[in-house]
């Protein structure tokens, strides 16, 4: 049996405990960490294991006939971290070969570069409080993604593609079904000793369609709620259904008349505002970065520390949560990479900036007691940090539908889907395109138009907002690999909301 | 490190198990040390080693499936290629999978150093110590970012191919804002060998950029001219590499294609001159300064390419696959760039500007049209305003929407080449250049 496979095998029945054969590696690190004189020492071991198959269905070399080209991987990693404090500074080291005596010796490693570091530390490393705890987590699905055969899988995609490419002016189709999973086990000197369990899943489908004469490309998705589920989401997520709709828009997309730039009103929708969110409003408030930790890469933020509490970042309808607690999220889990459980706590509250997302060294640097739980590393070879938890805006009024938006615009744009992104390095200026727009005239939605991007700044975005539909249409979508830090990292975060209007936004024509 | 007799071993093994006709074997070692500071101090540093063993198993009616271990124990080993196995056997057929290639003969390499495999904190901290020391001197406050690594790559097949390749790399980059938070500098360097970091040298960069950048002033957005350093011009070039695919320009899907009533026609700009006579970029994985492999993703020896030469657009990315049906000779992909560069300094160009402006890096590049390769991203970390051939005021930043094709297509001057290490664009020998008519198209407000 692989030591991954022994170590994270089947829990007993309704078993909160993590495994013992871990929680032996775990003491190991910690006893060594003490003796080596750290102050604080974690231990994380890791197996983590990315599925993706699906396929593309293309046309062969100056020829109409189809070629149907599958594919399948199935990558595993496992291993372990230790991360210390020592002279009163962080040191981390990492190694492939999960075993007790190489847990001992790259305890000492990590010790040893945190003693070396601290000759050039501002301050010593200062942790928020945080109780012990022994437990054991799973997110929730029916039904385990990985125990379904390949074969199904393959077949599903490779039918949903088939269906898209049905239309000969239909230029390519491609599918896939990507799963995720983290095995992780925690302990730390402050007496955690933590297991959990995530599965992800992430499907796709797209359709290009090719004007050659005109020399144009246009490309049609159907967005699927990315989401801590099992198989269970890929069954609900119709695949097959959504293919004839993805097929008839790529090629109303293709045919579409360019959007007339300047300013216009937008009715956008979750698959396309979860992008907005996460670029504005998720990476705005993100502690490390106002505190200039990640300025020299990722940058740092608008939202500068004396804006706590009382900056009015948008209109009064702007709720907004920071939450690794919430059913389906792509960042939920139970306790975060500091041992934190994890919480639900107001960003935003009616349009005024209240808190930032915080790990346990550095919530004292904004007067806060606890962390609020956002700690995580991408591997067990990656040093945690600071990452964003599952962050949404509130749903409005319940009586408030799409069509009661749509019905308030005279000129505007309804955008579904994500496109282009781009923001600055503060997260001030921003442009987005989108995957499909269709132009809204009087009031009513008219037919597709191409070619739009909009640029907005975002303080004037959020309080051009007037309109937020009603919590049943509320939907969540996200990012499955979210970048940030040096060495770079990858985070699945969630972002959900309900359709939303935005007045007078600078729409652009692209080319 | 992986030694050459090592990794065959475990390719070996691999290959050992395998039952179907098909084995592929990559394997990736890594050894890194790195250090991260902020606020003028470390914050989080590391040691860390990892391991990646990848196999990919074929059938004989073209059938594949791929699978991934870090454990490389017999139990493990046999279990990855069971799994690569298991995965091909369900698998569909893949009309456009290549046979394995046979033995290759590779080109020697010289990109590893004893001295950058062996350094840790006593070699990275004093460079680390000299940038802190000139934010400190000068009241600034400093975040950035210092690593090396030590590398052995291997590969193999059952038809008999085997390679084996070890290479260094290193690189340190910071910024340097001043402590009101209204201006920032930056800089950066990248080298095989660590002893090229020199913390101080780089930290007088970035303090000139900061202490000059306060109160910049906010121009119109509009068409410039503009001196892109080159940090800039490195992601300009790595994003026009993803663009040269042969299969995207021969399928209406590019800015090389051209347009046809046929949309079977295949035709491209290949061959023809779309960029002035001094532009040639290509790739060049036996340059010195380059931490490039002895193969690419496809296994056939790494090569110099030309994609551009004298203007004219020379090569497209050819795959195995899409060169046997185009009856062309496989092309490796577009990495390793050098954009060739002239005999001037910055000064040179700076001097040669009337009214524009000089770009230090870009932020956030994104592809805004596939098919025009017109790109979005910003300015960052020190754009200033150039008036009769000198630099005379900070500039506030902007958003820029353009194609990289077109940047280098008005492009008038150059200096020589340096080595840039992006993390979007990786590894790249840029030049600064002047171009024409750069658009940008709003302000940022960040700093």
């Amino acid at each position: 049996m692989l030591v991954a496979d022994r170590l994270f095998g089947e829990p007993q029945p309704n078993s909160t405990r993590p495994s013992a054969d871990l929680e032996k590696l775990g003491a190991v690190a910690i006893a060594e960490a003490k003796k080596q004189g750290a102050t604080y020492a974690d231990l994380r071991i890791g197996r983590y294991r990315n599925q993706f198959s699906g396929y593309r269905l293309s046309p062969q070399r100056g020829s109409s006939v189809t070629d149907e080209v599958p594919f399948v991987t199935d990558q595993n990693s496992f291993g372990f971290g230790v991360r210390v404090i020592a002279k009163g500074q962080w040191g981390f080291a990492a190694s492939p070969l999960v075993t007790a005596e190489e847990i001992a010796r790259i305890t000492r490693e990590a010790v040893t570069v945190a003693k070396a570091n601290a000759v050039a530390q501002s301050t010593p490393v200062q942790l928020a409080p945080v109780k012990a705890y022994h437990d054991r987590w799973t997110s929730k699905f029916d039904k385990d993604p990985f125990a379904i055969s390949m074969d199904e899988k393959l077949e599903l995609v490779h039918s949903a593609t088939l269906s898209i490419k049905k239309d000969p002016k239909v230029f390519s189709a491609f599918g896939a079904l990507g799963f995720q999973s983290e095995d992780k086990y925690f302990a730390s000197s402050e007496g955690s000793s933590i297991q959990q369990y995530v599965v992800r899943v992430y499907p796709i489908l797209n359709a290009v369609a090719v004007d050659f004469k005109n020399g144009v490309s246009r490309t049609r998705n159907y967005t699927v709620e990315p989401q801590t589920a099992g198989w269970e989401a890929i069954a609900k997520a119709n695949l097959g259904e959504n293919a004839p709709r993805i097929r008839a828009e790529v090629l109303e997309h293709l045919a579409a008349p360019p959007v007339k730039p300047g300013k216009k009103d937008l009715v956008l929708l979750p698959s396309h505002l979860w992008l907005t969110i996460h670029e504005s409003i998720g990476h705005s408030t993100e502690l490390d970065r106002a505190l200039g930790y990640e300025a020299n890469y990722a940058g740092t933020s608008f939202l500068t520390t004396e804006k706590m509490g009382n900056f009015s970042f948008g209109s009064e309808l702007i709720n907004v949560f920071g939450d690794r607690t919430n059913e389906r999220g792509l960042s939920t889990v139970k306790y975060d990479d500091d041992g934190v459980l994890t919480t639900k706590f107001p960003i935003i509250e009616k349009g005024v900036f209240k808190h930032y997302q915080t790990i346990r060294d550095q919530a004292h640097l904004v007067g806060e007691k606890e962390s609020r739980g956002c700690c995580y590393a991408d591997s067990w070879s990656s040093v945690p940090f600071q990452r964003m938890p599952n962050v949404w805006l509130a749903p409005g009024v319940s009586t408030v539908t799409p069509e009661d938006l749509i019905a308030g615009v005279d000129d505007g744009i309804l955008i579904e889907g994500d496109g282009s992104f781009s923001i600055d390095q503060q997260r001030y200026n921003f442009q987005f395109g989108g995957d499909a727009f269709w132009e809204i005239k009087g009031g009513k939605k008219r037919g597709m138009v191409s070619r739009v991007a909009y640029q907005a700044r975002t303080p004037d975005f959020w309080h051009a907002c007037d309109g937020i539909s009603g919590q049943s249409y509320w939907q969540q979508f996200g990012a499955p690999s979210d970048g940030k830090g040096e060495p770079g990292q990858s985070n699945a975060v969630s972002h959900g909301c309900s359709p939303s209007r935005f007045r007078q936004i600078n729409v652009l024509l692209t080319d | 490190m992986f030694s050459q007799q090592q990794v065959k071993d475990i390719i070996d093994r691999v290959i050992g198990y395998s039952k179907l006709p098909g084995c592929e074997v990559n394997v990736q070692w890594t050894e890194d040390d790195f250090i991260r500071f902020a606020r003028n101090g470390i914050t989080t540093s590391g040691y860390r080693i990892t391991q990646q063993i990848s196999i990919t198993s074929t059938t004989a009616d073209k059938r594949s499936g791929n699978s991934g271990v870090s454990e490389l124990t017999p139990e493990a080993l046999k279990a990855g290629v069971k799994q690569a196995e298991d995965l091909a056997l369900i698998s569909h057929p893949n009309p456009e999978d290549m046979p394995a290639l046979p033995a290759q003969t590779y080109p020697k390499l010289s990109n590893f150093d004893p001295d950058t495999a062996a350094a840790r904190g006593d070699v990275l901290i004093p460079q680390v110590q000299a940038v802190l020391e000139g934010a400190i001197k000068n009241k600034l406050v400093t975040a950035g970012f210092i690593q090396r690594s030590a590398n052995a790559v291997g590969v193999g097949n059952k038809a008999g191919l085997f390679g084996y390749h070890t290479y260094t790399d290193s690189s340190l980059t910071h910024t340097m804002r001043n402590q009101e938070g209204t201006s920032s500098g930056w800089a950066t360097q990248s080298s095989v060998m660590v002893k090229d970091l020199n913390g101080a040298e780089q930290a007088a960069v970035s303090i000139k950029k900061c202490l000059g950048g306060v109160n910049p002033r906010k121009l119109d957005p509009g068409k410039y001219t503009v001196i892109m350093e080159p940090a800039a011009v490195a992601d300009l070039i790595g994003w026009l590499g993803f663009a040269f695919g042969a299969r995207d320009a021969e399928q209406g899907q590019s800015f090389l294609s051209k347009p046809s009533e046929d949309p079977n026609a295949t035709a491209t700009f290949l061959g023809e001159k779309m960029f002035p006579e001094f532009i040639t970029l290509r790739s060049d994985p036996f340059h010195p300064k380059l931490a490039s492999t002895p193969w690419g993703p496809s296994l056939l020896p790494n090569e110099k390419v030309s994609w551009i030469e004298n203007g004219v657009v020379k090569n497209l990315f050819y795959d195995r696959f899409w060169a046997s049906k185009a009856g062309k000779k496989p092309t490796p992909f577009p990495a390793n760039l050098v954009l060739e560069g002239q005999n001037n300094t910055l000064n040179d160009l700076i001097a040669s500007v009337d009214r524009g402006l000089i770009v230090t890096r870009l932020w956030y590049i994104r592809v805004v049209q596939p098919k025009t390769w017109q790109l979005t991203g910003l300015t960052r970390d020190g754009v200033f305003l150039i008036e009769n051939g000198k630099i005379t005021a900070p500039v506030s930043n902007f958003r820029w929407n353009q194609s990289p094709a077109e940047v280098l297509q008005r492009t008038t001057k150059l200096t020589e080449p340096m080595r840039v290490t992006n993390d979007e664009t990786g590894s790249n020998m840029a030049p600064a250049l002047i171009t024409t008519d750069f658009n940008l198209t709003s302000l940022s407000d960040a700093v």
